[in-house]
């Protein structure tokens, strides 16, 4: 493009060229103030309320299992303490016994899905909100999921949070009277479809049924890798949950209870789960009676890390049911032994999708 | 009884694609303004001052989250996105940069012609400064969008993918654009292309 051939410096090189640019116009600094407001009125865009500079005062999800570790384990009064349990099949204890005979009593095979059935999972749970250290509550929150027999084919999920709330810290009159808002939503509500239950494909960047199933999205090929065998379960267990959480014996647990609560584990691997938990070290009964929405189970606990975590299962038919957890330490304004979370789990089979079960 | 979030881990920024329709957007987006707005600001503020960079990358960000879940991880990175946006609204401040390039390129003091032909034969000896100064007008001359091919590439850092993802262009054209711009600067910095 050049006209100037004629001089050898008319052109400049790659070089030269880098360099004027890297030269060109001064770099400076940004203003700290003034991007620090910038920041502040976006947080405030974006929905959060205190944003300048400190932590962002704003509802959160209590999430058990990201609770502070550190603290000494105050097994409560009320609790039936059992020995930690032994490996092998002369256990004798409570707990593992309570598993075993849980376990026996899972009929061998699942009812089939008839044509058109699906599968219904519903999950029916109270999560703890927390404002600071003002105000605290459990939020009723309503899960449906609709399992297609070919799993390959489209699911629906239902999510509500109903608005339903239990005080523990705060009243919902002093929320409002202090101008502090309630009605953020602590999780997206609707509908989604999916095939194989992919959720997340697209925003994981992938085709839907090509994600790995695991122990909390298990699909078929991924419960079908697990021994039935409870040794060998329970060692694949261990490995997969090693440097997982803030303790190997609650976290072995916490898997069982994430695959359980899918409503996906086959008849033969829930038994076998059963019999895994028997072997987990610590675990106790902590309630005969566990009531969970009217339906009565036995209550497997684990406590570590200043909560126990509580599996539960129906006695009789040996069907998950549910599971909570209990705070066993004071936490600002909630005294130990309050229930910080629970969830009932209950699986049937419908007429179609959308459909709910009659009665 | 806060938790304490779980530190994130820096990704690097052509695998920083994240999913921005969640539920809470303050937290992504303090996370991204932390991670991208001091080179965002940096980049505009050279392009049209330190203080209408303020007013830019404020309404970058608050364009990002309003359009939030029109970002699509698959297409490209969050930081050509934002970059993208910032472009767009830099677009209104055209005036004002050439304003800046066209003081820039006075302040060499040379004047067009005999003397931009002598100050070329120098061109070994200017000082980078120099340079800058004749290369600013030659910048002035460029349309808007050679200049932030250009600019997103040698100021920002972004390679050609990026670039294409920023400007919602091909990458081939991201290329010919690039090499088509660089043998024009070449041949027209030097003669303090600005002036005439």
């Amino acid at each position: 493009m050049s006209s100037h051939e004629d001089n050898v410096r008319a052109v400049w090189s790659d070089d030269e060229l880098d360099r004027a640019l890297a030269a060109l116009q001064p770099v400076p600094e940004p203003n700290k103030h003034a991007l620090d407001r910038i920041r502040a009125d976006l947080l405030v865009a974006a929905g959060a309320r205190m944003p300048v500079g400190e932590p962002t005062r704003s509802w959160r999800r209590w999430s058990w299992w990201l609770a502070a570790v550190g603290t000494v384990v105050a097994v409560m009064a009320s609790v039936l303490i059992v020995q930690t349990v032994q490996f092998g099949d002369e256990t004798t204890d409570a707990a593992a016994g309570q598993l075993y005979r849980a376990a026996d009593r899972i009929t061998a095979v699942d009812v089939p899905l008839g044509p058109g059935q699906y599968r219904y999972v519903a999950t029916h749970a109270w999560w703890m909100n927390t404002f600071d250290e003002d105000y605290a509550y459990l939020a009723e929150n309503v899960e449906e999921v609709w399992i297609p027999a070919d799993q390959t084919q489209e699911w629906l999920w239902r999510r509500d949070v109903t608005g339903a709330r239990k005080w523990l810290v705060g009243s919902e009159t002093k929320a409002k009277a202090e101008g502090i808002p309630l009605d953020e939503p602590d999780w997206p509500e609707g509908e989604w479809r999916a095939p194989c239950g992919d959720w997340y494909a697209t925003e994981a960047g992938r085709k839907p049924c090509t994600a790995e199933g695991n122990w909390q999205s298990p699909d078929t090929a991924f419960l079908s890798t697990l021994p039935r065998d409870p040794a060998e379960l329970y060692d694949r267990l261990r490995t997969d949950t090693a440097g997982q959480g803030n303790d190997a014996d609650l976290e072995m647990v916490v898997y069982v209870a994430d695959v359980l609560r899918t409503g996906r584990v086959p008849a033969d691997l829930r038994a076998s789960l059963y019999r895994v938990l028997a072997k987990v070290p610590g675990l106790e009964i902590t309630d005969r009676v566990a009531n969970v929405d009217g339906h009565k189970g036995t209550a497997f606990g684990i406590s570590a890390a200043g909560f126990r975590h509580d599996v539960i299962i129906d006695p009789v038919t040996g069907q998950f049911i549910g599971e909570r957890e209990i705070t066993e330490d004071d936490l600002d304004g909630i005294p130990a032994g309050t229930v910080t979370e629970y969830t009932s789990v209950a699986t049937t089979v419908v007429a179609g999708m959308g459909v709910r079960p009659s009665g | 009884m806060t938790h304490r979030e779980p530190a994130v881990e820096p990704l690097p920024a052509d695998k920083d694609r994240p999913y921005l329709g969640g539920p809470e957007p303050a937290v992504e987006f303090g996370r991204l303004f932390d991670v991208y707005a001091q080179p965002l600001h940096r980049y505009l503020a050279r392009r049209v001052g330190t203080e209408t960079a303020d007013d830019l990358v404020s309404e970058t960000f608050l364009v990002a989250l309003n359009q939030r879940h029109t970002y699509d991880p698959h297409r490209g990175a969050v930081r050509s996105w934002l970059y993208g946006i910032a472009t767009n609204l830099l677009r209104r401040q055209y005036r004002q940069e050439l304003r800046a390039l066209q003081a820039t390129a006075r302040s060499a003091g040379h004047a067009p012609g005999e003397e931009a032909s002598h100050e070329a034969r120098v061109a070994d000896r200017l000082d980078a400064a120099a340079m800058a100064a004749q290369l600013a007008g030659a910048l002035a001359e460029l349309s808007e969008g050679d200049r932030d091919v250009l600019l997103l590439t040698s100021w920002a850092g972004f390679d050609s993918n990026e670039v294409a993802d920023a400007l919602n262009i091909p990458v081939g054209t991201v290329r010919s654009r690039l090499h088509r711009v660089r043998k024009w600067l070449r041949a027209h910095a030097p003669r303090g292309y600005g002036n005439v």
